[in-house]
């Protein structure tokens, strides 16, 4: 618990902060826009199977390219004629019920990479010629000037939060984000921090002033949540739990990434997917239900991907190796619910994959333009389309 | 092509540098001992290894009852090998090759296989032969579990340890086609291992069979070669390929240089690996006694990462011995600040760099520092480590001149200049 003492503590050391930012952050370094939209990007690492996700159970040329791993009919749950959820996502169908979970079929880019990482930096920078260091969610922040309106609960700080000179904080957890100096150094602690350095020092005392700031502003506001969901065990979770917690603070954040990991089902594909999709099926509707109770699920959207989807048919692990293309999800009430897009013709195949129709850069625009109100053109590097995916 | 020596007696600053970046951090007295010694002679001896563990390691993974406990007592057993091992630089290389040959305990739950792994990578730390050190770990059980190899069956062929072998441990991404990693697993087909398998198995060791019966022994083409390749012949082809060269020693730049290497100096040790066949040593005796190594724009420009940060830190405090829960809270601490021993996030292996830093890691460097100088718990010191010791630099950090011993300990740990080697 901090007390009040502590916080003007904290924040002056804040204030003093501010120094030696990039210019662009400094200028709009303090404004807290509540009321603003947020978007929070679920990354299943590890290239989700997206034909065991959504199951075309009416198609037998799935059926036979998998004889141990498919999803039997009778399991799926369906969402039409031809497609169904796999069974472990079943936290999530009343959000299907309620017309707010869409499906986003068959997304890819071109000349896929069956390599995790670079496929994973594509989908960060949004650039699949990989010319581009820099993250998408970080140009955002480039573009609405906040150091600190996108965030990560968690460790490590993805590419896509990564700008040229500054990364978006992660918050490891939110109890202990707080700074604590030892009674007596906090003169000498300015000091030290102040002194000029050069090259990987200086980015060091710039990321070090800027932690001091993010984490007076969350302490500032972060008692404003009351929980209103039981959420599950596991780090997933927590990280959803602490995203809610963000965003009932109302400290500025507009982005949000989590992520899950494990989804390389190589061997064995059928547990190891069935206990993630349910972990992340289980967690997202807590986090739906936490955001309804608070009345604040107006203002929030999630979106999901995976690096790439699997190679059709099963290998022989009763698993399945890389391949190209699956599929996204957008949950919340301002998604317009359904399956968007055709589903892969699996007659058709490119080398063993599926051939990707849509574009995953048309899926993250309309998240831009029609949630977040940005430009998305300055975002992407160019104009993209995709499926109306937003009621 | 040949990297530059160093052509001075190392200085205290010198000293200081070379402990920094090959034994995690120094004391006064190990600095001194080095002062006025020639670079390469120096970097011979720190190569040497003798196969001196810790002197009294009191963890046992094999004591643990489930298989979670043994996985901490598998972590806090190399944390006390790098604390206090008389061979820091065999450790500090077996955790850069951890980097490299990544496994991970989320799919790798059985100790005998992690001990093994460990032990090839000590074993290999400065080995003189990289084709030697690739098929030593490719026939682990640890790695062959990791990367499913294990199921790798003729006619049926698992390509994950195929990819990552070329894509990660070798070439990177480039030299090879799709076509590569489909023929490389069919000649990799029928490793894999007995024994150590299921939950309940986790301290029966398991061994690797090549199981005859499941290699697919037809025509390959692999690396632009063609013949009835096995497993040994891909592990050759893709160790020995001159941009494996490349690529490790830009890694092994990376661990001793520079976050960021230049693509000259890391042309010149892997003009120095082609010519020595993938002789490690020979290259990290030459990195480590060079003109580059030992350039003063090179000071400092490596952020270390948490487990360096920590060993680092209680090194330059002399190593004071730590009760047996408190190295095995460490572990946790440095996962806590994104480094968990054994357990990258992914088999890429932790990017390191600036990726080290964000609010939640400095946080938890903070609050490390505190422990470790101010808290109740703190280790009682004979004497506060010297501005050489802890930052390589005879002046101390301005603002800590007039603070006690204890207080200029910890904003020194907490500096950006502690946290670069």
């Amino acid at each position: 618990m901090i007390t009040r003492r502590d916080f003007l503590k904290s924040a002056a050391l804040a204030i003093a902060a501010t120094s030696g930012m990039p210019a662009f952050l400094a200028r709009a370094a303090a404004q807290a826009q509540a009321g603003d939209t947020t978007l929070v990007v679920i990354q299943l690492t590890g290239g989700n199977d997206g034909l065991n996700t959504v199951v075309p159970y009416s198609n037998g040329a799935y059926y036979a390219a998998r004889p141990t791993i498919a999803i039997p009919r009778r399991d799926v749950l369906p969402l039409t004629e031809d497609l169904g959820m796999h069974p472990a996502l079943k936290p999530l169908t009343a959000l299907w019920d309620a017309g707010q979970l869409a499906w986003m079929e068959n997304v890819g880019y071109p000349n896929p990479n069956r390599s995790h990482f670079a496929s994973m930096a594509i989908w960060h920078t949004a650039d699949p010629t990989q010319a581009q260091a820099d993250g998408w969610i970080g140009r955002i922040a480039e573009q609405i000037g906040d150091p600190f309106c996108a965030s990560t609960p968690g460790v490590t700080t993805p590419q896509a939060l990564r700008a040229s000179d500054f990364s978006l904080p992660s918050i490891g957890a939110l109890d202990t984000f707080q700074v604590k100096l030892p009674q007596g150094v906090e003169g000498a602690f300015q000091q030290l921090m102040d002194a000029p350095r050069r090259g990987e020092a200086e980015y060091l005392a710039r990321a070090t002033r800027q932690m001091l700031q993010n984490t007076a502003r969350v302490q500032q506001n972060a008692k404003r949540y009351r929980a209103g969901a039981t959420y599950p065990d596991g780090s997933f979770a927590a990280q959803l739990r602490d995203a809610a917690r963000l965003i009932a603070a109302g400290v500025g954040q507009r982005v949000l990434y989590v992520s899950l990991g494990g989804f390389d089902t190589h061997a064995g594909q059928r547990a190891e997917q069935d206990e993630l999709l349910g972990t992340l099926a289980a967690g997202l509707a807590a986090f739906q239900q936490d955001l309804d109770r608070q009345g604040l699920a107006e203002r929030v959207v999630v979106m999901g991907f995976s690096e790439f989807g699997r190679r059709v048919a099963e290998n022989g692990s009763a698993g399945t190796d890389h391949g190209q293309g699956s599929v996204m999800f957008a949950l919340g009430h301002a998604v317009k619910g359904g399956v968007h897009g055709d589903s892969p013709d699996l007659e058709a195949l490119s080398d063993g994959d599926i051939q990707y129709r849509q574009d995953f850069r048309g899926i993250y625009a309309t998240a831009l333009t029609g949630w977040l109100n940005l430009d998305a053109r300055e975002v992407l590097g160019g104009t993209f389309g995709g499926p109306a995916w937003l009621a | 092509m040949t990297l530059p020596p160093h052509p001075f007696p190392l200085t205290a600053e010198d000293a200081a540098h070379f402990l920094r970046r090959t034994a995690f951090g120094p004391t006064d007295a190990q600095i001194h001992a080095l002062v006025g010694q020639d670079a390469r002679a120096v970097a011979r001896a720190a190569l040497t290894f003798r196969g001196q563990g810790a002197p009294d390691n009191p963890f046992d993974p094999s004591q643990g009852v489930t298989p979670g406990a043994m996985l901490q007592l598998t972590r806090a057993r190399w944390l006390y090998e790098l604390l206090y091992s008389p061979e820091p630089l065999r450790e500090k290389l077996a955790l850069t090759w951890s980097n490299h040959f990544v496994v991970g305990t989320d799919k790798v739950r059985n100790g005998p296989s992690l001990a093994g792994y460990l032990t090839l990578l000590r074993t290999h730390a400065a080995t003189d032969s990289f084709e030697t050190f690739a098929r030593a770990v490719a026939q682990s059980p640890a790695m062959l579990r990791y990367l499913d190899n294990d199921q790798n069956r003729r006619g049926r062929p698992n390509e994950n340890f195929s990819r990552e072998l070329l894509e990660l441990f070798t070439t990177g991404i480039g030299p090879y086609s799709e076509a590569d990693v489909h023929e490389g697993a069919r000649a990799l087909s029928g490793w894999t291992f007995t024994g150590g398998r299921g939950t309940r198995q986790f301290l029966e060791a398991p061994r690797f069979v090549f199981n005859r019966q499941q290699h697919d022994d037809g025509q390959k083409t692999y690396l632009g070669q063609r013949g009835a390749f096995t497993g040994e012949d891909v592990i050759r082809l893709a160790a020995t390929h001159p941009q494996t060269a490349t690529r490790v020693c830009f890694k092994l730049h990376r661990a001793f240089v520079r976050d960021t290497p230049d693509a000259e100096a890391v042309e010149g040790s892997a003009a120095t690996w082609r010519r020595t066949g993938g002789n490690v040593r020979a290259v990290l005796e030459e990195l480590l006694s060079s003109a580059a190594f030992y350039a003063p724009e090179q000071r400092s420009s490596i952020i270390r990462s948490p487990v360096e940060f920590v060993v680092g830190a209680l090194r330059s405090l002399g190593a004071p011995r730590l009760e047996a829960e408190r190295v095995l809270s460490l572990t946790q601490t440095a996962g806590r600040m994104g480094q968990l021993l054994l357990q990258p996030d992914t088999v890429k292996g932790w990017d390191g760099g600036r990726a080290w830093i964000n609010d939640a890691t400095l946080l938890g460097r903070m609050q490390l520092a505190a422990a470790l100088t101010l808290g109740a718990k703190a280790p009682r010191l004979p004497a506060a480590p010297t501005p050489l010791a802890l930052l390589g630099q005879a002046a101390p950090l301005p603002g800590t001149e007039r603070l006690s011993a204890a207080q200029r300990t910890y904003l020194t740990l907490i500096s950006p200049e502690f946290q670069l080697a």
